[in-house]
């Protein structure tokens, strides 16, 4: 079997989940990391063991002749980086967010396609054990039809993190410098699982966004840090997307209602719940379905104690997933994991929230405020 | 702050001195809690030119109200800058013959993260430092994090002598991992470059404006305070004594290329001082774990993180137990004999006081 050669672009914190997590995949080598500051590329290559480093992208694609680039830098480069991957004949894998508009976004999946190349973006939570279960499920039919309803509810501690203290005291940091600003690169998770489901191509938008009142105390009235959106796809599907930094619990949390069922996940706590859509008669309704709930819950303690003690329940694994899903459709011409209309339709909806809230503190509903992606 | 200004301790005479009081003494980290107490330092010894750097994210407020309180707004520049710009550094290192470099990359689990706030921000600052070429000493500031604390040759003693950890990375401490390059680096510069230097290492500084209790003494990982500490003693340095010891080492000439270790006298034991910080701050529940328990659960946690591929991060290793919960006794002869540095404030006064700030938060 011939093994795939992988490199890195960006030699930064979220570059460490990459090389851990194709380090425990077999049939592929990391063949060099790449990073304009040529110290952060060799630190990578020394502690994951990888033989060779470099400060240029030229060089890696020239010397190293990898055949998958993740490319793990700030947002802005992403196009860029990926284009010249691309030309080289790289299959890409792409951090959330993957582009900063939906523009990049159809020119790279545009070059992949022409150069007959695959790509993928890092929205890894998709492919986490319970994300998984509830993609079986409603291929087995589960919902009984489309979706009627979504509501993907993505929460994001501000805490006072290294991240918050350099995001708020510098102006020039780089997830402010983006379109979307601090949404712009949290959002994606909680929006790609609204893509994956919600259908066609062009939803309804409406965004309200606002800068929380916890920020504005520590003096900051440019980052908006709540989100709430109102989305209506094909065939009358509608979702809600809820970004919060300030409520509480900061959930991570899923929901689809079809015209049979329904079903919910929590990403944090790895479980996942069949809703019914039958109703008990009289007062059986007000204890059954407790029982019911009680014994999904401990089938999913059950299940979750069972994965850990096989090793299989990393704090990654949906990275893992994804990434030997991506794999498999480079090596064995499988399906690529996340269609390209997923992608696409999560950079036309951030690019339609961002034009709603660019530039104001708040937003308010009504016609004007909407429109079609 | 209470720090003891250098002509009335008499440490260092004006004909030791490497720098005068009209050289500019540039201190990197200086909004930060030890940067903050190492300026106050300098201008207590009559410093006239202190350039100070700050990240926009520092306790800049703090460090200005501490200037002032010396009168000391016009012999300070606080300059607002990132260690990662070239461009910031070279500035900075303009007609500076002494570079104090406390800023570093802290609270951060992620080992990039260190490395690009701890290595690449100093090797920005070295280049600056030899482009201008008027660099009398560079004074690197490190950690106890650094040390193994195994294979040592004199066993229970750590002193600059001991070996400093070979593979930072499998410590499962971005901090230690940072540290250790930085030291490297700084060393490497001083070998190829010629680059006069001293690294300083403080043991666990400690004082008014910081509550916290040493990961020596034990964890609250679990929900519960699980005590490892036991009879070992903590390497505490009191922030006022730490700052004069690192300025010293910044001053004394005679000194190029040593390696300097700050603790106090008179340690207290972890089990003392989780009884007086109970006592005098806040109270909670703790168990103390023998040191032979800690060890054993160190050993299973690191086997079940290998077995597993990281399932769970070896933060609970043998590695970690050495460095963190072996018993061990610490010295500070070398930074008395060499720099002529006494720890001006008594370890039960500076305890005190530090409680006393804890209580009021």
């Amino acid at each position: 079997m011939t093994m795939l050669k992988v490199a890195i672009v960006g030699c930064g914190k979220i570059a460490d989940s990459h090389a851990s997590q194709i380090q425990r995949i077999p049939g592929c080598e990391i063949v060099g990391t790449c990073d304009r500051e040529e110290l952060m590329a060799k630190q990578l290559a020394e502690r994951f063991h990888v033989k060779r480093f470099y400060d240029s992208l030229d060089a890696l694609l020239r010397q190293g002749r990898p055949d998958v680039v993740h490319i793990t830098t700030p947002p802005q480069s992403h196009f860029e980086i990926g284009r010249q991957c691309l030309e080289a004949g790289c299959h890409i894998y792409v951090e959330k967010p993957f582009a900063i508009d939906a523009t990049e976004t159809e020119k790279l999946i545009a070059l992949a396609e022409r150069a007959g190349l695959r790509l993928t973006v890092g929205t890894d939570e998709q492919f986490s054990e319970v994300a998984r279960r509830m993609r079986r499920l409603v291929d087995d039919g589960y919902l009984g039809g489309l979706p009627v309803h979504i509501e993907s509810i993505w929460c994001y501690d501000l805490g006072d993190g290294a991240y918050t203290k350099a995001l708020l005291g510098e102006k020039q940091h780089w997830a402010r410098t983006l379109p979307g600003g601090l949404l712009h690169n949290t959002i994606s998770h909680g929006m790609a699982k609204i893509a994956e489901y919600l259908p066609g191509e062009s939803p309804q938008v409406i965004a309200y966004g606002f800068v929380s009142p916890f920020l504005k105390r520590l003096g900051e009235n440019e980052i908006i840090d709540e989100l709430r959106v109102i989305l209506q796809g094909e065939g009358g599907t509608t979702a809600y997307f809820t970004f919060s930094s300030q409520m509480r619990p900061s959930l991570h949390e899923f929901r689809l209602y079809g015209p049979k069922n329904g079903l919910e996940f929590d990403e944090d706590q790895q479980w996942l719940i069949k809703l019914r859509g039958n109703r008990y008669k009289s007062y059986a309704e007000k204890f059954l379905p407790q029982t019911s709930f009680a014994k999904q819950y401990w089938g999913s303690f059950f299940r979750n104690a069972r994965l850990f003690l096989a090793r299989d329940f990393h704090m990654n694994s949906g990275k893992k997933h994804l990434i030997e899903a991506f794999y498999r459709s480079i090596t064995e011409g499988a399906p690529v994991p996340i269609p390209y209309r997923e992608i696409r339709m999560t950079s036309r909806i951030m690019d339609a929230i961002f034009t709603q809230i660019g530039g104001k503190t708040s937003c308010l509903l009504g016609s004007e405020a909407s429109g079609n992606v | 702050m209470g720090i003891i200004g250098f002509f009335e301790r008499g440490s260092v005479t004006e004909v030791d001195r490497i720098v005068a009081f009209e050289d500019r003494i540039l201190v990197t980290g200086a909004a930060g809690f030890l940067g903050t107490h190492v300026v106050c330092s300098l201008l207590n010894m009559g410093f006239r030119r202190i350039r100070c750097l700050a990240r926009s994210t520092g306790n800049l407020a703090g460090l200005k109200k501490e200037i002032d309180s010396r009168g000391g707004h016009d012999r300070v520049e606080v300059v607002i800058g990132n260690l990662l710009s070239r461009e910031d550094c070279s500035e900075l290192a303009k007609d500076v013959p002494l570079i104090y470099h406390l800023a570093a990359g802290t609270g951060t689990k992620a080992f990039s993260d260190a490395f690009l706030n701890s290595v690449v921000t100093t090797r920005n600052l070295l280049d600056a430092a030899l482009e201008h070429k008027c660099l009398r000493r560079f004074v690197n500031i490190s950690s106890f994090a650094v040390y193994t604390n195994r294979n040592k040759s004199r066993r229970r003693l750590l002193d600059e002598t001991c070996p400093v950890e070979n593979h930072p990375e499998s410590r499962a401490e971005a901090y230690c991992y940072g540290k250790v390059k930085q030291d490297e680096l700084v060393i490497d510069y001083g070998q190829k470059h010629a680059m006069p230097y001293v690294i300083v290492r403080p043991g666990s500084v400690y004082g008014p404006g910081k509550d916290f209790i040493p990961g020596r003494v034990g964890i609250d990982s679990f929900g519960l305070y699980l005590h490892f500490g036991g009879s070992n003693l903590i390497p505490f340095t009191h922030v006022d004594n730490c700052a004069e010891a690192i300025v010293l080492a910044g001053l004394t000439a005679g000194i190029e290329g040593e390696v300097f270790n700050v603790v106090d006298d008179d340690l207290p034991s972890s089990r003392r001082y989780l009884r007086l910080y109970k006592k005098n701050v806040r109270s909670f529940k703790s168990i103390y774990v023998p040191h032979a328990f800690s060890y054993l659960f160190c050993y299973l946690w690191e086997k079940y993180s290998d077995w597993s591929h990281g399932q769970l991060p070896p933060v609970y290793a043998r590695r970690e137990w050495s460095a963190t919960w072996k018993k061990t006794y610490f010295s500070n002869r070398k930074i008395k004999d060499m720099v002529g540095w006494k720890p001006a404030v008594p370890t039960s006064e500076g305890l005190q006081r530090y409680f006393e700030s804890c209580r009021k938060g």
